[in-house]
């Protein structure tokens, strides 16, 4: 019944059309940009990042959520499951990342005829992504390196080599990869790979379910303000201010004892989700005899 | 350098399907991948995730030295080893180059090894667990563990679907080349003739996207004759699906010696240091 209401928006089928589609292009060009090799001119790399331009195009001209989570599972499954370099849980990072990039891109295009539009949400998509992976490699290296501060000179350089890492792939990829071709594809393609999946183009009247409760000017506001606030905290915590220092070693016994418990937790987890499994097993395979 | 030459040779078209196939399914034969791919993911889940917050170095180096057997076990190829520890040493080289810049000294480098150390860890439990693994296997494991039925077809669709891509892909390539023209001169670098490659690739994509819309259209018809939507995620279908999938004797031996090493490694490594 939730089917027949929810028709006006897309039903089952042309999601998965969507899905399916995003996917298979975006692992495509996964594959391909996977093989080329990428050049570097001292510290700056030029190399093709990623098409980002593909999983954006289809983004603004589809339904957002459904391009954007195909596109980040192709990339997964073409890019590395296929070529034997699937990374476990550094991979749902970048699902996690790329997806939500991507979405937040699309639903800030209300017209996909009006470049401007198209252009900002292009690049603030690239942005968005890099920023978060920006940070991510930040904290692998914060949580990773026992008491960061006390080694000197690690913990500029590592914000100094990602922020140089993020301007250079915001630049270049961002701007050759995505940012353009985008704005060549988006209006060439609008009203007519519509009708190929037998749906109606996305108009101007069009609203998201979520769109209507929090606007996606909102959600990249708070993004970035949450982002933004934890660099901040992680600067002043590296010290450039040196009257911090008296607090930090409380600081850092509070650190130290949430990382405890967080393993404590994990490991009570880990007991309970093997014991279930395993009971829950004996149960299945009863069941299927 | 003898690599990048192999990895030349390797990018024809006919070669890339071939090698996609041998890595998906060039070794089935060894002891992890015998095991039940959800004997895999509980393994990985402690050693892809635990290195992170363990800092010391004795508990570390043991739990290196285990990843270390597991590869030669689960006979990885070579070249994706070879990719690995250039770009962790690559990385740690980088950060060891700018910390000295910012002022570090001598006693930067022992941070970062025991940083590279649980970075290749973490890597070679993943690459151990998953080249074991082929996609039939990953993609009942992921069922398994109650990720969507999207995922796993998802998975065997790419595989079926890539040869085809690959080649509508490559065809579409060599049109534009044929119809275009290639820059007179290369350019400082080739940069002339690389940008003009760059730019059919990312062309070759407008028409590639109109026909795969077609093709996607098809495949969705065909799921939904077959009542695929509603397999997807059906209890029943899934526990017919995945009624091969047993812990055996050797999978509860295999996890009861990973847990007592790892204990053991925790005793002497809070003891002796």
């Amino acid at each position: 019944m939730s089917q027949i209401q929810e028709r006006y928006v897309l039903t089952s089928s042309q999601k998965m059309m969507v899905f399916i589609l995003s996917m298979s292009l975006y692992g495509l060009s996964n594959m391909i940009t996977e093989l080329v090799p990428s050049a570097y001119l001292g510290p700056i790399e030029f190399s093709i990042e990623y098409f980002a331009f593909i999983p954006l195009t289809l983004c603004m001209l589809f339904h957002p959520l459904y391009a954007a989570v195909g596109a980040a599972l192709g990339e997964v499954i073409f890019g590395e499951i296929m070529l034997g370099q699937f990374g476990g849980f550094g991979e749902l990072e970048k699902f996690i990342s790329f997806s939500l990039a991507m979405y937040i891109a699309g639903s800030l295009v209300k017209d996909p005829r009006n470049r401007k539009q198209v252009g900002i949400a292009a690049i603030t998509g690239v942005i968005i992504h890099q920023f978060i992976s920006m940070m991510v490699d930040i904290g692998k290296v914060w949580i990773g390196v026992e008491e960061l501060e006390a080694v000197p000179g690690l913990a500029e350089s590592i914000v100094v080599i990602e922020g140089f890492a993020f301007l250079n792939d915001v630049l270049f990829s961002g701007i050759l990869f995505a940012l353009l071709p985008t704005l060549y594809l988006v209006p060439r393609l609008y009203g007519k790979i519509e009708p190929l999946l037998g749906m109606k183009p996305r108009d101007n009247t069009m609203k998201f379910s979520t769109g209507e409760i929090v606007t996606p000017r909102l959600i990249v506001g708070g993004i970035v303000l949450a982002l933004l606030s934890f660099f901040f905290e992680f600067l002043s915590e590296t010290d450039f201010n040196v009257e911090w220092e008296a607090d930090f070693g409380e600081n850092f016994m509070w650190v130290s004892i949430g990382v405890s418990a967080v393993i404590a937790i994990l490991t009570v987890i880990l007991m309970v989700t093997r014991k279930g499994k395993n009971t829950k097993e004996g149960m299945d395979e009863r069941k299927v005899q | 350098m003898e690599y990048r030459q192999k990895l030349f040779d390797k990018l024809s078209v006919e070669q890339v399907k071939i090698e996609l196939l041998n890595t998906a399914y060039g070794n089935d034969q060894t002891f992890l991948a015998k095991l039940d791919p959800r004997t895999l993911f509980i393994w990985y889940l402690f050693f892809g995730f635990a290195p992170w917050f363990i800092h010391n170095q004795a508990i570390l180096l043991g739990m290196f030295a285990f990843v270390v057997v597991m590869m030669l076990i689960a006979r990885s190829s070579p070249l994706i080893i070879f990719i690995l520890c250039l770009g962790l040493l690559g990385q740690g080289g980088y950060l060891l180059l700018a910390a000295w810049f910012f002022g570090g000294d001598l006693s930067t480098i022992m941070p970062l090894l025991i940083l590279t150390m649980k970075l290749s860890i973490i890597s070679l439990a993943s690459i151990s667990v998953f080249t074991s693994m082929d996609p039939e296997k990953l993609s009942d494991g992921l069922l398994k563990v109650g990720v969507p039925g999207q995922v796993s077809f998802s998975i065997s669709y790419a595989y079926r679907m890539l040869p085809s891509l690959i080649e509508e892909y490559h065809h579409v390539f060599l049109s534009f080349r044929l119809r275009g023209k290639a820059p007179e001169k290369h350019g400082i670098l080739y940069w002339r003739s690389i940008a003009y490659f760059v730019k059919i690739a990312m062309l070759s994509f407008y028409p590639l996207m109109l026909s795969t819309s077609k093709r996607a259209r098809t495949t969705v018809e065909a799921l939904e004759t077959k009542g695929s939507f509603f397999a997807f995620n059906n209890p029943k279908v899934k526990a017919i699906k995945l009624a091969h999938l047993t812990f055996r004797q050797r999978d509860y031996w295999f996890l009861t010696f990973s847990l007592l090493y790892v204990i053991s490694l925790f005793i002497f490594g809070i003891l002796y240091s």
